[in-house]
């Protein structure tokens, strides 16, 4: 009898470790641990979210299993591309998500809470700077959207970390372009820390990074996919048209890992996402143009990999 | 070469004014001659300027050596006249500066006492008495006019005083006159102040200078406390703040910090200072120490006193005020941009972005959003990224009016699957001239689903061969 007591003991207080190191607010964990069965792991009832979160349900079944609910209204997720040429897309899905806060904002009569973009000038001027009249139509209320464009990293994080201590911003979205050595895992974290603090959603758009640990709740790689066709009054589709644009989208850190990822269509009129099925033409297209270049991610804090053998061409002779 | 000032030195040797280096050379070979830096000199001048607004703030410059400082209702903080006039020479002797000071009731006065008769205070009634047996130069008279009383054996002012008017006017003509009763103090002077006065300020004055930005921070934040009942009486709020800090060497720093809405709480104000005390870090040496600080606020505005609700939910706007004064005062005033639409058929000019002066601006321009067609708004044919120049493309495309092919943007090849366009949009002559080419755009997606915005400069066959370019990037 007493052995079982030590047994549960032990194991009440993994489940705490666990819970802490997964960021879990520890109270109801804990009382969840309390209630559990002492025979084993207890089935999460369905319907309720995994943790105490504050979260937006982004109205996909497969989406907010992925994020556990929806997207994490206090914290910070991290959006990426791989490539400089896919960073409409990753930039696309950031926005859809900041104007799903702006609605959300809306909807609770908290009306004009802006959206503050800050970008650090290198990314805006690499994969161009956000147009006004397209965020409109994409269903971002630009009445209260503030831009900020540092010149420095440093200067970009000192910024973000300020919105996020005003209550003033209903999201902020962080764009930093490569994987720079001042945004690390600390960095990463304090930025977190500070988002749950102040109750913001935080979107670290990083444009064409690599995978880098951090301390956001999901890490969700952003790749372009074809759009479908526009449809016609009668039901048709207008061949040839491009339509409402197609997100790929792939949790790199989530807790449901779904490799090969979703197809979602962002519907700027209805202002939500829609899912689609991947078209087969996308899978099958040839991926690398003949002659095209090495595909560098930006620079990061790392010495750069072991250049590929075979690839240098004989010299000719001098003499 | 010529000599252009002297020190006492070399007053005593006999040098004159204009004399040439050679000739003052062949006189004592040993003279020391630096050449003259004006910029300096008006530098030093402005900085000891600065330097006496701890005495008043109303201080204006003279020329190239002298200041003129109006302590009319001033004097008696520093303990009269006669004890701010030694003050004020002690402390300069003791910056290792000469200089002659006299205080009297006109700005004439002064300017001929301190230069040419016994430093002091004058009372007003001694007026003539003093003036009397100076020479004409101080009268600030033109070298001409000096030089023709002198010929008449007019040389002290005195000899003028109890003249007739009417002849020395006409002789000499109005100047005279103008400047005999400026110096008497009949006639009024207006003395510009080098910088406007602000309408409030508060100072503190040090026994031990403090030189830790903290110590700093706490201070502006006690100087702003004393300051907000005044505003609050006022129904104003600060919309720039100024902070004096006067170095015990005598130099003084200026630190402003604007702010984007009317201010008075004193915490925020020090906040403000404290980015701005970031920003400066390595302008700001605080040597062996600041021994007054003064807080002023040279603008002001109306300031809408709001009621505290006991939700404790602070209302929205003064929290994004907060924000975007912190960051304007660290990172300058080009740091927070809105967007701002326009009309105009150029993509580049339809939307564009504006810093963020006040935020008062995000009401006004939601405004202005409204005005704008909805169809412009909701159309799906706009990127979400601009690029601020477009970016040449080679492009293979159908003649004479397809659309691309194909093209390599960035050094790297993306085929395209599907297009749609064109939208041909003209150049605007009014601003670009008549002969500017015309844009055909096509929204095109490449085959991995890459959307761009291309566009196509003057057609074929036209006076130019077109060009293609990258102009923005689709979700």
């Amino acid at each position: 009898m007493a052995d079982n007591a030590v047994q549960r003991e032990t194991v009440l207080s993994l489940r705490e470790t666990i819970a802490r190191i997964e960021n879990r607010r520890l109270a109801g964990v804990v009382k969840t641990v309390k209630a559990a069965d002492p025979a084993g792991f207890r089935l999460r009832q369905e319907g309720t979210p995994a943790s105490g979160r504050k979260v937006l349900p982004l109205g996909i079944p497969d989406l907010d299993d992925l994020l556990e609910g929806g997207l994490p209204l206090e914290g910070m997720t991290e959006i990426r591309n791989a490539q400089t040429r896919d960073a409409g897309a990753a930039a696309g899905f950031a926005t859809a998500l900041g104007a799903l806060c702006q609605r959300a904002r809306q909807q609770k009569g908290d009306d004009g809470a802006p959206v503050l973009w800050i970008s650090q000038s290198l990314a805006s001027t690499e994969a161009g700077l956000p147009y006004g009249l397209g965020l409109s139509a994409y269903g971002l209320d630009i009445r209260s959207l503030i831009l900020s464009l540092p010149r420095t990293v440093k200067d970009a994080l000192w910024i973000a970390e300020t919105a996020l201590s005003v209550s003033a911003f209903c999201a902020v979205i962080l764009e930093i372009r490569g994987n720079p050595a001042s945004l690390a895992l600390s960095e990463s974290r304090r930025l977190h820390v500070r988002a749950r603090a102040g109750r913001i959603p935080l979107l670290l758009l990083r444009q064409s990074g690599h995978e880098e640990a951090s301390s956001a709740f999901f890490r969700l790689h952003i790749e372009p996919a074809p759009a479908r066709e526009r449809p016609l009054p009668d039901g048709s589709m207008l061949c040839g048209s491009i339509g409402h644009p197609v997100f790929h989208v792939i949790a790199e850190k989530s807790r449901s890992p779904a490799p090969v990822g979703l197809f979602l269509e962002w519907n700027p009129h209805d202002r939500r996402f829609y899912p689609v099925e991947p078209l087969p033409a996308a899978a099958a297209a040839d991926p690398e143009p003949a002659h095209s270049v090495a595909r560098l991610s930006a620079s990061s804090g790392r010495p750069g990999g072991a250049e590929p053998l075979g690839h240098l061409l004989a010299f000719p002779r001098a003499s | 070469m010529r000599l252009v000032a002297l020190d006492g030195l070399a007053e005593k040797s006999g040098f004159q004014l204009g004399q040439g280096v050679a000739e003052a050379r062949a006189m004592c070979p040993e003279v020391d001659v630096l050449p003259a830096d004006r910029a300096a000199d008006r530098a030093l001048l402005e900085g000891l300027a600065d330097w006496c607004s701890r005495y008043t703030p109303l201080v204006a410059l003279d020329g190239e050596s002298g200041l003129y400082l109006d302590i009319t209702g001033c004097a008696h903080l520093l303990g009269g006249e006669k004890s701010l006039l030694d003050d004020l020479l002690a402390r300069l002797f003791h910056l290792g500066i000469e200089a002659r000071a006299a205080i009297s009731s006109s700005a004439g006065l002064s300017w001929a006492v301190a230069r040419f008769g016994t430093q002091g205070v004058i009372a007003a009634e001694e007026a003539a008495g003093v003036l009397a047996p100076l020479p004409m130069a101080a009268l600030r008279l033109p070298a001409e006019t000096i030089e023709t009383l002198g010929r008449v054996g007019l040389k002290q002012v005195g000899d003028i005083i109890e003249a007739p008017r009417a002849p020395l006017a006409r002789r000499f003509g109005s100047m005279l006159l103008l400047r005999l009763d400026q110096a008497m103090g009949l006639e009024d002077e207006p003395l510009s102040p080098r910088l406007p006065v602000a309408s409030l300020s508060a100072e503190r004055r040090l026994s031990e200078p403090v030189q830790g930005e903290d110590d700093i921070l706490v201070l502006t934040q006690e100087l702003a406390a004393r300051l907000k009942p005044e505003l609050e009486k006022r129904g104003q709020g600060g919309r720039l703040f100024e902070l004096l800090l006067f170095r015990v060497d005598g130099r003084v720093f200026r630190i402003a910090a604007g702010t984007s809405s009317p201010l008075i709480e004193p915490g925020r104000i020090a906040g403000l200072f404290r980015e701005r005390l970031q920003a400066v870090h390595d302008d700001l040496d605080a040597g062996f120490g600041f021994e007054i600080l003064r807080l002023s606020v040279p603008r002001s505005e109306k300031y809408e006193v709001m009621q505290e609700d006991f939700s404790g939910t602070p209302d929205r706007e003064r929290p994004l005020a907060a924000f975007a004064d912190r960051v304007m005062a660290r990172l300058g005033a080009e740091s927070l941009f809105v967007p701002v639409l326009s009309e105009s058929h150029m993509p580049e000019r339809a939307a564009v972005f504006q810093p963020l002066a006040d935020v008062e601006m995000l009401k006004t321009l939601g405004e202005a959003v409204c005005a704008v067609p909805a169809a412009l708004l909701a159309t799906s044919a706009r990127p979400q990224r601009l690029f601020q120049s477009p970016e040449p493309v080679e492009a293979v495309a159908e003649v004479p009016e397809g659309p691309p092919r194909s093209f390599r943007w960035r050094r790297s090849l993306h085929r395209i699957a599907r297009a749609e366009g064109p939208e041909r949009i003209a150049a605007e002559w009014w601003v670009d001239g008549e002969t500017a080419a015309e844009r055909d755009y096509f929204r095109v997606e490449d085959e991995r689903g890459r959307r761009f915005w291309l566009f196509r400069e003057g057609h074929y066959g036209g006076p130019t061969q077109p060009r293609w370019f990258m102009h923005g990037v689709f979700a």
